[in-house]
């Protein structure tokens, strides 16, 4: 019984890393969603610096993981996660409404799928 | 990751049962839990490699998990005779007593042309001068013929014949003394010193191979001088 315990081990901890991956993901993506959405609620208000400043607080919370997310999942999906950071801090900086909507809404998909990624579910399975 | 993790685990058993399914003869020389995690880790090793664009855990995580099932499988190999024969397979009799066992073949899809070939390979031409002929797990034929086509042994014979097999052990080799082989054989350095006296040599390092066998009988080839 002994020699079936160390491949049992690693199985299960594989297994218990990638649940608790999943669980990691899931709530920090949630928490910059839902920074990304206030934002956007302010920004429709017109509150400009108010949207600004949810958005800094978001992009630096978001930087501070990239090294995590860079290890864990495509590097392609955190690099275009980044760049609509970027378009979305100027389009604020130049208070373009129609502009700025669209790209945190495109953000904000980009972050759930960055999360779903990495979900445990039939459909990515498959 | 818990993707590619449970996607590692059915990529594995499919792969495995197809490999199984496909026959013996498709798999020549390693058996199928081995070609599968030979080939897989092959693949995935190469992919994080190449594209920077995916993380290395999605190539180390993989690599783990097939580990880690190979072991598991070969403990539970170990322990079941049944889960034994169910992933590696059993021998099994394709010629016996010159016959042709045709369902055995067909179940193998083992053709006839391939047999004749295997046979012929090993000196046989006809299926008639085979007692067994076995299809290993390994994908090798392996042909035993019937006795009246086999040389004739020393006991068969009856003759009285010196036990002269001795299993020589290499002493120096390309001008390295192994002293744990001089020790094994029970001889020492001034032994040696003496064999390389014998043959005007001073030093091991002149010596490219020596070996001695359990008569103390020594083998000895000098170092070529270098052009």
């Amino acid at each position: 019984m002994k020699r079936f315990l160390p491949p049992l081990a690693v199985l299960a901890a594989i297994l218990a890393l990638s649940l608790w991956n999943a669980r990691v993901m899931e709530s920090q993506t949630s928490h910059l969603r839902s920074q990304l959405l206030q934002a956007q609620e302010l920004a429709a208000a017109e509150n400009w610096p108010g949207a600004e400043n949810v958005l800094a607080d978001s992009y630096a919370d978001w930087t501070s993981r990239q090294t995590y997310l860079h290890i864990v999942t495509e590097h392609d999906a955190v690099d275009d996660a980044e760049a609509m950071y970027q378009r979305a801090q100027a389009f604020a900086a130049v208070r373009e409404t129609a502009e700025f909507q669209a790209e945190i809404t495109d953000l904000r998909d980009q972050l759930r799928l960055l999360s779903e990624m990495e979900a445990c579910s039939i459909r990515n399975i498959l | 990751m818990i993707t590619a993790f449970v996607r590692t685990v059915i990529l594995y058993v499919l792969i495995t049962a197809g490999l199984r399914l496909l026959g013996k003869r498709q798999i020549a020389q390693l058996e199928p839990v081995e070609l599968v995690l030979t080939m897989m880790i092959s693949d995935l090793a190469t992919v994080p490699m190449q594209d920077f664009g995916i993380p290395l855990l999605a190539g180390i995580i993989p690599i783990l998990t097939l580990l880690s099932l190979s072991m598991l499988l070969s403990q539970l190999s170990l322990r079941s005779l049944r889960f034994r024969e169910l992933v590696c397979g059993s021998p099994t009799v394709l010629i016996r007593n010159g016959q042709v066992q045709q369902a055995a073949m067909a179940k193998n899809r083992y053709t006839l042309d391939e047999l004749l070939e295997e046979l012929r390979q090993q000196g046989i031409t006809s299926v008639a001068d085979v007692k067994y002929a076995v299809l290993e797990n390994s994908g090798q034929l392996s042909v035993l013929p019937v006795a009246a086509q086999k040389p004739p042994t020393a006991a068969q014979l009856e003759l009285e014949v010196k036990d002269d097999v001795t299993l020589p052990l290499v002493l120096i080799n390309d001008g390295r003394l192994l002293r744990k082989n001089l020790t094994a054989r029970g001889l020492d350095e001034n032994w040696l010193q003496k064999e390389l006296k014998k043959r005007r040599l001073s030093s091991p390092r002149q010596v490219f191979l020596l070996t001695v066998d359990e008569k103390g009988s020594v083998f000895c080839v000098k170092k070529e001088a270098a052009e």
